[in-house]
């Protein structure tokens, strides 16, 4: 237990001694991008659920179901990351080597690095539920223990999906020792997936639904057959219980509040066991195994120009790497799902005029789908040439050379990713003909943008001490991408919102087409995306060419 | 303007500083290495060695001074000064998803090295550094010493005529550290220049034709074995070097 502390307390002295380096400039901007986000994040939730508390019966209901479902969705991410970053944080670890040679007991190991894994994985989603809790404790005016003790219940309600996610990657790496991270990550994507599914449609078939009906008693019996989203074995419910008794006064909190407690403390216990059985030996055998990878048939055995050799490499390495592309594996197989549920809408969705609203959305949605591609593959693909960087820099090629090649590429795959969603959602909704041409137009500059946008601020904001991607990409650059790629299709959505309306208006209710506006917004979007495209790459190149390595 | 030279040198610096965050590193370093020199930096921890490679290599920005390789200001033309360097880091980083011999051919592509240049090279240097078929396994697996081979491969493979090393023979075997020598002496025979910045004094002593001994950011002194030994007093390199660095 002494050694689990010291371990803990150098990572915190190590991080306190990381922000203490960072500059006035630096350190406002950060405090800009989180209060900007919390603060942005609070006014959503805050309207959403002060909506809803006015909204009669029905209202009060749909605010537990929200929190419910919110919790639950967050479990099955929490469990999906802890899968990835574990894989990094219990084995792909230089510091790990430094570790194991010291005279600790692997259960101190685990307790540290499941300290430091749990932090990484979920402090995207403390964010969130931050925001979230305070806006419903403010809205159902919660007594003021409500803010801590909630605080309390979400941090130990972390800890289940690091648990879990830990315990059954010891567990498949003691059955299956020579399985490459790649497959176990893919065997417990799978599993966490299908036994999820498996779970609500036996637990709660109604929530599998697309419910169409226009009725608000038939609404009200669907909201409250729903129960609790997930059921009731799970902890996001215990969780949102502790949560709502807690806003209304009532002591029933205490009882979930020890549930989570217990379970929570139960599955850690487990996992520290199989952490004292396994975890050693199924390091030292991923390490055995990596002095075996062979690589003969390789395309980049043959020779060819500069460009063409730095794009393989950057192929090769994104394809050997299985935290890279298992989560892109798994962003297009939601999209394919999402896709295929749009044949499902609901019924009003077919009058023409709701069936046009509903492709524009459904492209701003595409918008922010590639703007989240963007900041988790593209923004950390300049500080993924950390090996490398002393080879480009002493090498006669240039960093803005290398960062066109790169810009290059991830357009054209953009290009491909959102010119396709666009057509095949396109092709379910029954779109408007007019919009089946001129999104995708649109489209081409958007992908132009998000691309500058995370490409320019990933070589402005390098972290070349870092080898997770999914680390990178959720540091302070990162979410200065996401914002700035986040703020970037709000406003073409702004902007084309007002002459798509117009258009509209002229379709379906014969109201004139106004002309100035229209060009208006279009010269607009185009000289927004003329500084969007141009302005972050010019920023990124500048900045690398002046950075010293 | 860039100075007058004789064709012989390969490498000027004039007055090169560098500073971080208020830290000077480099305090007017000026050195010339001429055609066919090797060239050993020698000097304590944090001495400045290393900044002074890699400021040649422009993987670090001068505060203030100038750098010609072959005459060209590495400032203004840096792709076309850099064409000339082959440079070894003191951590041989290699992309751990990446095997050696792609590894090596990613450089040649970066270099542009001819093709026929390249297959006829690529089989030399394999043999000479004895490379065997680890070469097409990950780099990730790799021990100190594969990755010194492999870099030093890729160092050879575009013919620089400008070569910056940082610590050569770390993690080498001894059969390696010798093919290394051999290497350097020969690359010093057909004209090119060896900048080497070591802590082994008994390899300095071996291949160095002049010899730098810089401290708290300046060099020193520069000369022969003999001329250093003359002004020190002292006969054997390792007195030499500890009766310098303590002035």
């Amino acid at each position: 237990m002494n050694n689990f502390i010291l371990l803990v307390r150098t990572k915190i002295t190590a991080l306190r001694a990381s922000i203490s380096t960072l500059n006035l400039i630096r350190t406002l901007s950060f405090i800009f991008v989180f209060g900007t986000f919390l603060g942005g994040s609070y006014y959503f939730f805050f309207r959403v659920f002060n909506y809803l508390m006015s909204v009669e019966i029905i209202g009060p209901v749909l605010m537990n179901k929200i929190l419910q479902m919110a919790f639950f969705i967050f479990f099955i991410m929490l469990l999906l990351s802890n899968v990835i970053t574990s894989m990094s944080t219990f084995y792909n670890n230089r510091e790990l080597q430094f570790l194991f040679s010291l005279p600790i007991s692997p259960g101190s190991i685990y307790l540290a690095k499941l300290f430091e894994n749990c932090l990484y994985a979920s402090w995207a989603t403390m964010i969130i539920i931050l925001p979230l809790i305070t806006a419903y404790g403010v809205t159902t005016r919660a007594p003021i223990i409500y803010y801590p003790v909630s605080i309390i219940s979400v941090i130990i309600y972390l800890i289940i999906p690091g648990a879990i996610a830990t315990g059954l990657i010891f567990i498949i790496r003691r059955i299956l020792p020579k399985l490459k991270s790649r497959d176990v990550i893919l065997l417990l994507f799978g599993l966490i997936l299908s036994l999820t599914f498996f779970y609500l449609r036996v637990n709660n078939p109604a929530l599998l639904k697309v419910f169409a009906t226009e009725n608000q008693q038939d609404l009200l019996r669907f909201v409250e057959n729903l129960t609790a989203v997930g059921g009731i074995y799970v902890p996001s419910t215990w969780l949102s219980h502790i949560i709502v008794k807690l806003s209304q006064g009532s002591s029933q909190s205490r009882f979930y509040l020890l549930l989570l407690l217990s379970v929570t403390s139960a599955i850690m216990i487990i996992a520290f066991y199989l952490a004292r059985l396994f975890y050693t030996r199924s390091w030292v055998l991923v390490g055995e195994y990596h002095t075996r990878a062979r690589k003969k048939g390789s395309p980049l055995n043959r020779y060819y120009g500069s460009t063409k050799t730095f794009l393989l490499k950057d192929i090769l390495i994104f394809v050997r790497e299985p935290i890279q592309w298992v989560q892109l594996a798994i962003f297009f197989i939601l999209l394919i799902i999402y896709i295929f549920s749009l044949r499902k809408t609901p019924i009003y969705f077919t009058v023409p005029v709701w069936r046009t609203i509903v492709s524009f959305a459904n492209f701003a949605y595409i918008c922010f789908i590639l703007a989240t591609l963007g900041v988790r593959f593209i923004f950390p693909s300049i500080s993924l040439e950390r090996y490398g960087v002393w080879l480009i820099g002493s090498s006669p090629i240039s960093f803005g050379r290398i960062i066109k090649i790169k810009y290059l590429f991830n357009f054209f795959v953009a290009v491909v990713i959102i010119e396709g969603l666009l057509f095949f959602s396109n092709l379910l909704i029954k779109t408007d003909p007019g919009f089946y041409i001129i999104l995708p137009i649109i489209g081409i500059f958007v992908a132009a943008s998000l691309v500058s946008i995370n490409l320019g601020l990933g070589a402005h904001f390098p972290q070349f001490n870092e080898d997770n991607p999914s680390r990178i990409a959720s540091g302070t650059g990162g979410i200065i991408a996401a914002l700035a790629s986040i703020g970037y299709v709000g406003i073409t959505i702004v902007i084309l919102a007002l002459p798509a309306y117009n258009y509209l208006s002229n379709i379906y209710f014969r109201r004139p087409l106004n002309y100035p506006l229209i060009i208006l917004s279009i010269t607009g979007f185009l000289v927004f995306n003329i500084f969007t495209i141009f302005g972050p790459l010019y920023l990124g190149i500048r900045s690398f060419e002046k950075r010293d390595i | 303007m860039r100075p007058t030279l004789s064709d012989s040198k390969r490498l000027i610096i004039k007055n090169l500083k560098k500073e971080f965050n208020g830290f000077w590193a480099l305090k007017g370093l000026n050195l010339e290495l001429g055609q066919g020199e090797i060239f050993v930096l020698l000097g304590p921890n944090g001495a400045g060695k290393t900044t002074t490679l890699k400021l040649i290599t422009g993987l670090l920005h001068p505060t203030e001074g100038e750098i010609y390789i072959q005459g060209i200001d590495i400032k203004k033309e840096p792709i076309k000064a850099k064409s000339y360097i082959g440079y070894v880091p003191d951590e041989p980083f290699i992309y751990p998803k990446l095997t050696g011999r792609e590894f090596i051919n990613l450089v040649a592509g970066l270099y542009n090295v001819k093709k026929e240049d390249y297959e006829v090279r690529l089989q030399k240097l394999f043999k000479k550094f004895d490379v065997g078929e680890w070469i097409d396994e990950l780099s990730e697996g790799y021990s100190h010493g594969m990755k010194q081979r492999v870099i030093m491969c890729q160092l050879l493979l575009h013919n620089p005529e400008l070569i910056l090393i940082d610590e050569p023979l770390v993690g080498l075997d001894p059969k390696t550290a010798r093919t290394v020598r051999q290497t350097f002496l020969k690359l010093r025979q057909d004209g090119k220049t060896i900048l080497i910045s070591t802590h082994t004094l008994s390899f300095a002593r071996e291949i160095a034709t002049r010899l730098g001994i810089i401290n708290h950011g300046e060099l020193k002194f520069t000369g022969t074995l003999k001329e250093l030994a003359e002004i020190s007093g002292q006969k054997d390199i390792e007195e030499i070097y500890l009766k310098l660095t303590e002035q």
